[in-house]
């Protein structure tokens, strides 16, 4: 039982899109009243990451395509 | 080992000199978990996400797939470290979900809140069926993600509260999906005549039988669904397993 080549790189892949989805809530939550144009802009923001997350193309992820 | 089974704590550098049953047991367990965590989103976050009632709903809907997919992460993490490949679960479609409850698709509120407030809620008793367990480095990053799952329970709770609270046709209508994800929720806990179950509390990866999981779940519940004003579901209504 050996460590899985990819998990490290797939890992820190993920890592970094769960990072910027909560970046975009974050940065959003407050301006719900003042900021429309932000809000919509976090919301198809997370649209777009999270299309890519569910897509869940590993290999492209992480360079082995 | 102990008359009961076995107690010690497992580290992944331990795994290749354990029983081949634990491997096997440890394994499915982390591919099954990896399964239900981002089987979640792929359920809810295409339709719900565009369309949540507010924008504050639609970030939390976001934010609650962004925990969901982080909770595959920490887990595949920890099966890649002992040889077991979940990258797959990732893309795997609906259909092929290991659990039922993952198997179809969410596209209405009333959906969303009770998924929440009652699926979320078996994904906790999964959880911590490994809190104290044997396999060490799952042990270690449950209490983080089992906040974060309690957090995705209450909004889901909340949510079904304000909707049944409005009486009339949307009391109706959420009394039927409460009643939809009932069933699916008490058959997650699996067969109360599993044998895989105590294979799993014999070598410490679970805690409790399915039975006593299901049955605690169902006592958690009865008040809170009884305080929204609801009925709570018959238990044998619609189940694959009892």
């Amino acid at each position: 039982m050996s460590q899985i080549p990819h998990s490290q790189a797939l890992d820190e892949h993920l890592q970094e899109m769960v990072l910027a989805l909560h970046a975009a809530v974050k940065g959003a939550l407050p301006h719900i009243n003042d900021d429309p144009a932000l809000v919509d802009q976090a919301i198809r923001d997370c649209e777009e990451i999270l299309d890519v997350v569910l897509e869940g193309d590993v290999a492209s992820w992480i360079g082995t395509s | 080992m102990t008359a009961e089974g076995f107690r010690d704590k497992v580290e992944a550098a331990d795994v290749p000199k354990m029983d081949p049953e634990y491997r096997d047991l440890l394994a499915r367990v982390l591919r099954i978990q990896c399964d239900c965590e981002i089987g979640g989103p792929h359920l809810y976050v295409r339709n719900i996400l565009p369309t949540a009632p507010t924008k504050v709903d639609q970030l939390i809907v976001a934010r609650t797939a962004a925990e969901e997919a982080d909770h595959y992460r920490k887990v595949a993490r920890l099966a890649g470290e002992i040889g077991v490949d979940v990258a797959f679960i990732l893309s795997r479609p609906n259909r092929e979900r290991y659990v039922n409850a993952f198997r179809g698709e969410i596209s209405t509120w009333e959906d969303f809140a009770v998924f929440g407030f009652l699926i979320d809620r078996v994904g906790r008793y999964q959880l911590e069926e490994f809190v104290g367990g044997t396999y060490a480095p799952l042990d270690r990053i449950l209490p983080d993600i089992i906040v974060e799952e309690q957090g995705h329970i209450d909004y889901g709770q909340s949510k079904t509260a304000e909707i049944a609270a409005r009486g009339g046709e949307a009391k109706e209508r959420i009394q039927k999906v409460l009643d939809f994800w009932y069933a699916r929720a008490l058959d997650m806990f699996g067969s109360s005549a599993s044998r895989r179950s105590e294979r799993y509390r014999y070598w410490g990866i679970k805690r409790r039988t399915n039975a006593e999981a299901r049955h605690e779940y169902m006592q958690e519940v009865r008040p809170l669904i009884e305080a929204m004003g609801l009925r709570v579901p018959d238990p044998s209504a619609g189940r694959e397993f009892v």
